[in-house]
């Protein structure tokens, strides 16, 4: 695969559950209750509990990392909002496509997660130096 | 809590310890790892991490919202490294019962070089504040 614009990231598929969502919540240390307590999660405005968005955004890192592999790590910079909710049975999607590279080298993707139904959960921009092309 | 724009959190020391960072990667099902070579961490368990040491000094009210995310990952982060993470408030403000914060957060290493940098902006209720 090349660095040409236009050049699709191969995407990453995750299944989330509450129980992945309450793993994460022990292993980043982030116990916020719309996360983790349905009951809780059930009174506020989304009317049930959530996923973290830091798990979701992991799974744009994941396919950056794929893409890219240490030069991700290794001078990669992101900026995303979150545009909705990711819930337990949910199907999360990250994808990304090359969209411009600098003269520096610098490759920039156009990223997003959505949802089973094609819901947007976030989207932004990822770039990295182009050490390695998307693979 | 409140927010208030200028505000300092940290420094809190943290280390990438081998058990913590599998617990990470069990946890995000991070199946491309390997693809970062040697012992480098996940980029976003080091970004995970930071959090987690900020939250201690800043604590959310329940029902915060991450509303967004910058990163950059300024190199790559071996197992068993400490870092030190702290955090500033660049702005903050209320609007229709909700606080919105903009955080910086600065990761460096224990020569003090810098590893991670980024922003997050965050919503809270403002009675829970």
């Amino acid at each position: 695969m090349s660095a040409d614009v236009g050049t699709q990231l191969r995407p990453v598929v995750k299944q989330l559950t509450q129980e992945k969502i309450d793993r994460y919540a022990e292993a980043s240390g982030d116990g916020n209750p719309l996360h983790t307590d349905p009951e809780y999660a059930a009174s506020t405005p989304f009317g049930g509990t959530i996923a973290h968005g830091m798990l979701v955004l992991a799974y744009l890192s994941e396919m950056m990392t794929a893409a890219f592999g240490r030069a991700w790590a290794d001078g990669g910079r992101l900026k995303i909002r979150f545009r909705g909710a990711a819930r337990p049975g949910d199907t999360v999607t990250a994808s990304g496509h090359v969209v411009r590279v600098t003269d520096d080298g610098r490759v920039a993707c156009a990223v997003e997660c959505r949802n089973q139904a094609g819901e947007e959960l976030l989207n932004g921009e990822a770039s990295c130096p182009s050490g390695e092309a998307p693979s | 809590m409140r927010f208030e724009k200028g505000q300092r959190f940290g420094e809190v020391r943290f280390e990438l310890t081998p058990d913590a960072v599998r617990e990470y990667v069990a946890a995000v099902e991070d199946g491309a790892v390997v693809a970062l070579g040697g012992d480098a961490v996940p980029p976003m368990a080091v970004a995970a991490y930071a959090v987690r040491g900020l939250l201690s000094e800043m604590p959310l009210p329940p029902g915060s919202i991450h509303a967004g995310q910058e990163l950059e990952f300024v190199r790559p982060v071996g197992l068993g490294e400490t870092l030190a993470v702290t955090g500033r408030v660049l702005s903050a403000g209320e609007r229709k019962g909700w606080t919105l914060a903009t955080v910086e957060l600065d990761v460096r290493d224990g020569a003090g070089q810098p590893v991670m940098c980024g922003r997050a902006t965050l919503t809270a209720p403002v009675e829970a504040a």
